[in-house]
């Protein structure tokens, strides 16, 4: 055919654009992570304009190497990373099995179910820090207080009084403290992505083989050996994927680490990124550069994965 | 029918009773903004009103004075429809071409625009910043527009070429015996059969659009501001504000969340580059 060549012309617009939007900023990332660059210098005004003869090697990454932050930005992202895929995948292949079976209202409970996954990130972590996790005014702060004042009512009745007298009083847990700001932020990002998990659990528990189970169920097999061994390894590659695609998503969180405490004893490399961008360019690069390395690990597993499938 | 007599009493109540249970429960904060909103920013904080309160309009009529709303609202519709439409634009032909006319290296190239995804945008916000700032763009609604297409380009790609390449490639030969050239056939067959599929991932990639906070957060100061500015920007602990602040997020996230309830299926497709089934 004359005209295989113009389909294959289609594609150049949206090749050329994504290869432009890779390869500048990304070129340019890297040429600063190699040069002294900082936004404000008074002692060293050339350093403000980027420029080769401002070379600094492997300087800067010596330099965020051996920043305070650093490994603790690590640890603390996968810290984060961790706790939340071990958390939405538990809670996704408890719901998703839960709801699969048809039960009066299910298209609802779905609905619902999903819901949080369109949430704003930037909502998603201002409606809970403020209005359920405070500790004053939030919904933590009122059930602690309505608890505390119940007890309290309760140390003078008769009878039971002196049972109620020994409780402690309950403190409500301050969330935006060095402490606790990392998980509300895992707090927050379990509830939005756990519906993802269990609308890929489900969309793949409706593709397993019912005839294999029914065959189970006459050889006597329980319910639990029937999850364990049946449904469980149907969901292993959905598991992964979920796994896989929350990873490259959560490696970059940041909104939720900005809203809940401003980085306060809870950065990620994201966010290691933006403090060192307030002037530092040269090492805000190097940083994320290591962050691009990361990224990279796990994309690998992922393309792989999905490469797999793609042209079946 | 061995298996229906087996069904357990859970099976009968506790599973439905257990399954709106947590159905509820992941509801609730989202119900609890809704329900905010309606008390003013007094009654917003007391335990006596938690549940019982007169409920009010206030927040959502002050919003536009206290907040600007609408502008910011506005923003985010015209950067999102836009950047929908251009990534349509570029990403049909695009699909068409991969799963009509695939070549060796059509894998690789998918494979490819899925990883420019993975790039962390962190990483390269400093050159991105001095790119738009230098070229004039930094704060317009073209380059909200741009950068919303561009990440959302790899993964409505994927989606289209999925769709796709479930469509007999003969129907569209056929077009080409009628003598229908490539335009013809794209408008003429392809849009038409593929409809459903193009529909939703349209949605996909405005709720996508609409819910960015990295970009759109740092790449803007006023002009093309989104919602997701305004709410980063009222984040401070405002306790005594809560009211306003629901009405303003519930405003924000409203549209969106009813429109992701018509495309969850897709959204299933769309997130695993149809790795899933």
């Amino acid at each position: 055919m004359s005209d295989r060549k113009l389909p294959r012309l289609l594609q150049t617009p949206a090749v050329l654009l994504l290869l432009v939007w890779m390869l500048i900023p990304l070129g340019m990332t890297l040429y600063f992570s190699f040069i002294r660059y900082v936004l404000n210098s008074l002692r060293r005004p050339e350093w403000t304009t980027p420029s080769f003869s401002n070379w600094r090697g492997f300087g800067n990454y010596e330099f965020v190497l051996k920043s305070k932050d650093f490994l603790f930005a690590i640890q603390n992202s996968l810290f984060i990373v961790c706790s939340i895929l071990f958390l939405t995948v538990i809670l996704g292949v408890l719901i998703a099995v839960l709801i699969n079976k048809s039960f009066p209202g299910q298209g609802i409970v779905r609905v619902l179910l999903i819901s949080p996954f369109f949430v704003m990130p930037a909502v998603n972590a201002v409606l809970w820090i403020n209005m359920i996790l405070d500790p004053v005014l939030g919904l933590q702060g009122i059930a602690v207080g309505g608890i505390n004042d119940m007890i309290t009512g309760l140390k003078d009745a008769p009878l039971v009084g002196w049972f109620f007298s020994m409780w402690p009083e309950l403190h409500p847990i301050s969330f935006r403290a060095t402490q606790t700001s990392a998980y509300a932020v895992i707090i927050m990002v379990t509830w939005q992505w756990t519906p993802f998990a269990v609308l890929i659990f489900m969309t793949s528990l409706q593709s397993e083989d019912q005839q294999q189970k029914e065959a189970a169920v006459l050889d006597g097999a329980n319910t639990w050996s029937q999850f364990r061994f049946l449904t469980l390894p149907h969901l292993a590659r959905p598991i992964a994927i979920v796994v896989m695609i929350q990873a490259i998503f959560h490696l970059s969180l940041y909104a939720e680490i900005e809203i809940v405490s401003r980085g306060n004893g809870n950065k990620n490399l994201p966010y290691l990124i933006g403090e060192f961008a307030n002037n530092n360019i040269g090492a805000a690069s190097a940083t994320g550069i290591f962050a691009v390395i990361l990224a990279n690990i796990v994309a690998i597993f992922l393309l792989r994965m999905i490469g797999k499938t793609l042209m079946e | 029918m061995a298996i229906v007599a087996k069904t357990s009493r859970f099976g009968k109540y506790g599973r439905p009773t257990l399954a709106w249970v947590v159905g509820l429960f992941f509801f609730f904060p989202i119900f609890w903004m809704v329900l905010t909103s309606f008390k003013t920013d007094a009654d917003a904080v007391k335990p006596e009103h938690l549940i019982f309160f007169k409920p009010t309009f206030d927040n959502y009529i002050n919003m536009t004075e206290n907040y600007d709303y609408w502008r910011f609202a506005k923003n985010s519709v015209i950067t999102a429809v836009m950047a929908t439409v251009f990534t349509l634009f570029v990403g049909i032909p695009c699909a068409y071409a991969m799963a009509f006319n695939p070549s060796r290296a059509t894998k690789d190239v998918l494979m490819w625009m899925l990883s420019t995804k993975m790039l962390p945008a962190a990483a390269v916000l400093y050159p991105m910043t001095f790119i738009t700032k230098s070229a004039g763009l930094f704060d317009t609604h073209f380059l909200i527009i741009l950068v919303l297409s561009l990440i959302n380009m790899p993964i409505v790609i994927w989606m289209l070429f999925t769709y796709f390449k479930e469509i007999p490639k003969d129907i569209i030969e056929a077009g080409q015996m009628d003598g229908a050239n490539t335009w013809g056939e794209i408008k003429e067959i392809l849009i038409p059969l593929a409809w459903g599929g193009i529909a939703s991932t349209a949605l996909l990639c405005f709720i996508f659009c609409w819910n960015e906070a990295y970009w759109t957060v740092r790449l803007t100061t006023t002009d093309a501001a989104t919602l997701s500015k305004l709410i980063e920007g009222n984040r401070a602990p405002e306790g005594l504000f809560f009211g306003r602040l629901s009405a303003v997020s519930a405003a924000a996230v409203g549209p969106i969340v009813v429109l992701g309830w018509f495309c969850q299926k897709q959204l299933v497709q769309g997130l695993t580059f149809g790795a899933v089934k």
